[in-house]
């Protein structure tokens, strides 16, 4: 069975169970479909707004990729980009510069807060070797709980009802790309950093060496390697990506730091990480394609009577079926 | 007096899910297999037992039904990771995302309204009192089981060195899938506590966290599973101490953060020795 087919496969047998979901919810599965096409391809304004989900999963999934090639599974993109959106609503609130270098200075902020995010558990990795997935998941409440306190306690804004920052300056604000949109400079950001990352991991000693230390860990140390050192960097990095993701959240669509910024784009990140094969430029089409669920799964819940998270359960049922996928790949090898 | 009983009672109530959640995880945990599903087998064993009470107007079929839907769920896991290959991790991941999925749509399509159930026949007090004292036999049971029985060698071996369960002759998978769907029996005990023993219904997120909890309870209490039943009694005082510390200016982030803190501690072993199973969350 080729991966060609086998994608297929997977992709239809994930129609179905959708399709049984519509079934069950009392909608004709054409009408959900339809619905959820509409809502996120059927024009300017739902594409520009599947563009913007596009983004906003494409950092965190570059993220959680990059980690996942060092062989560490980074489960806390979702953290990273709480604390670099934080960190950026932070500078971007109260640091007062024009308006271009005021940008970057959020972008920096929020790409340390995740790189801080992540080399605590990187850290915790290289000096102690304690487990990268508990550290993560840890991190993942950790930086909610401290996003809450701050934003509903000292560093709320005055009169605000939500739990969120004060609104950045309109020049502090990222550029908008189509008229009328949330659409920002954010977009084009993640794809350069898709193509940066992609050449990075393939034409460079770093990068290499990072595959290394994920594909064969007892090989790298014998060629010199420094696993733990890796470890450090490799989350450090993927802390930051996320981290810089949370920052366009801040500057380019809310305005402002919100302590509900993220429906769970790092964990979304994840199946989206694993669709792309991990590797930086396909996982720019499977956030788009995750995008889409994103936008048309609201729209499927508004117009067709689907709940939107039938699309959560689906995604859950592509990462256990892409996990499974090397398996069936191993049996066909071995049936031919 | 009657106050400190009172906190007594609600940091046992905290407590009870806690002690189910992480028993499964050390249970899990020492035959190889590193659960982060808990979190999903609490939630759709507080779901499933919830829809079945409701449906048949018996609070101990929900029951059934909740520690059933917690097991199968696990179940999967266990299956795709001794069987299939699947990494555990991503694996897990995937089940928490269809537990939390599948409920919200299940809340939506079998009650007709998002987000709770309504009030459904419950356990009720003795039956609440039940669980909790179920949960300390449990612990106990488990912790005799593991350190006395030819069962708990296996399992233990399993973690350390399956190659060597394997030449005596005992298929580690199948002991690893057995402790799965076990752990999950119990996770989804911890689920139903929560929807049928301390309320009455279920509502989306009303697990909140409690199966990280139980893993960082797990490493705190050193994959024991007195000590696991230990630093859960631990965490849940906390979180009953939040309610009594509500208006004392204590801010209730850092108190829910304190477990959380406790794990990152505890995985630098700073605060004594913790040695995770060997071969804890290694596929074979």
């Amino acid at each position: 069975m080729t991966v060609r087919r086998e994608a297929v496969i997977g992709a239809l047998a994930l129609l179905v169970v959708a399709s049984l979901a519509m079934v069950w919810a009392g909608t004709n599965p054409l009408n959900g479909f339809a619905a959820l096409l509409h809502g996120s391809l059927g024009g300017y304004h739902q594409i520009s707004e599947t563009l913007v989900q596009t983004t906003a999963l494409l950092f965190p999934s570059l993220a959680v990729a990059f980690a996942f090639r060092a062989g560490l599974f980074n489960i806390g993109a979702e953290g990273q980009l709480i604390a670099g959106g934080l960190c950026a609503g932070l500078v971007g609130a109260s640091f007062i510069a024009p308006g271009p270098l005021a940008v970057v200075a959020i972008l920096c902020a929020g790409a340390l807060g995740g790189a801080f995010w992540g080399a605590i558990a990187g850290g915790l990795r290289a000096r102690y070797g304690g487990n990268e997935v508990i550290a993560t998941l840890m991190l993942n409440i950790l930086a909610v709980l401290l996003a809450n306190y701050l934003v509903s306690g000292p560093l709320h804004a005055p009169g605000s009802e939500g739990s969120e920052t004060a609104s950045l300056p309109h020049s502090s604000w990222l550029a908008v790309l189509a008229p009328e949109t949330r659409l920002t400079i954010a977009l084009p950001i993640a794809l350069a950093l898709a193509v940066f990352l992609k050449f990075v991991l393939t034409r460079t000693v770093f990068g290499y060496e990072l595959r290394a230390a994920g594909v064969a860990p007892a090989a790298a140390v014998r060629a010199g390697i420094d696993l733990r050192r890796m470890a450090l960097t490799a989350m450090t990095i993927s802390g930051g990506i996320a981290g810089l993701g949370g920052a366009t959240i801040v500057a380019g669509v809310l305005h402002r730091f919100n302590v509900a910024l993220s429906p769970g784009y790092g964990f979304i990140a994840i199946a989206v990480a694993l669709v792309g094969d991990l590797d930086p430029l396909w996982i720019i089409l499977a956030s788009f394609v995750f995008g889409i669920l994103q936008v048309g799964s609201l729209a499927m819940q508004a117009f067709a009577h689907v709940p939107k998270d039938t699309v959560t359960f689906v995604e859950g049922l592509a990462i256990l079926g892409l996990a499974a996928r090397r398996f069936v790949a191993a049996r066909a090898a071995a049936a031919a | 007096m009657a106050a400190f009983v009172a906190f007594a009672g609600l940091a046992l109530v905290k407590s009870t899910p806690l002690i189910f959640a992480a028993l499964a995880g050390v249970m899990c945990e020492r035959s190889g297999i590193l659960n982060i599903a808990l979190e999903g087998a609490l939630t759709v064993g507080a779901f499933a037992a919830v829809c079945v009470a409701f449906a048949t107007g018996s609070p101990l079929l929900g029951l059934a039904a909740g520690v059933l839907a917690g097991a199968l769920l696990c179940g999967v896991l266990g299956v795709a990771a001794t069987r299939f290959g699947v990494d555990q991790i991503v694996a897990g991941t995937g089940l928490n995302l269809m537990a939390a999925g599948g409920t919200a749509f299940g809340i939506a399509v079998v009650f007709g309204v998002p987000g709770a159930s309504p009030e459904v026949p419950a356990l009720g007090a003795r039956g609440e009192i039940a669980l909790i004292v179920l949960a300390f036999a449990c612990a106990l049971g488990f912790q005799f089981a593991l350190d006395r029985t030819p069962w708990g060698l296996r399992l233990r071996a399993c973690g350390e060195n399956p190659r060597a369960v394997a030449s005596a002759g005992v298929d580690p998978r199948r002991v690893r899938l057995i402790a799965t769907i076990l752990g999950g029996a119990l996770a989804g005990l911890g689920g139903v506590y929560l929807s049928l023993g301390e309320l009455d219904l279920y509502s989306d997120g009303m697990t909140a966290g409690r199966g990280f909890i139980a893993l960082a309870a797990v490493i705190f209490g050193r994959w024991t599973p007195l000590g696991a039943t230990g630093a859960a009694l631990a965490f849940g005082a906390l979180s009953a101490l939040q309610f009594i510390l509500q208006r004392s200016g204590v801010p209730s982030e850092l108190m829910q953060a304190l477990p959380y803190l406790a794990a990152l501690a505890a995985l630098t072993g700073i605060v004594g020795r913790a040695r995770a199973p060997k071969a804890d969350g290694v596929s074979l």
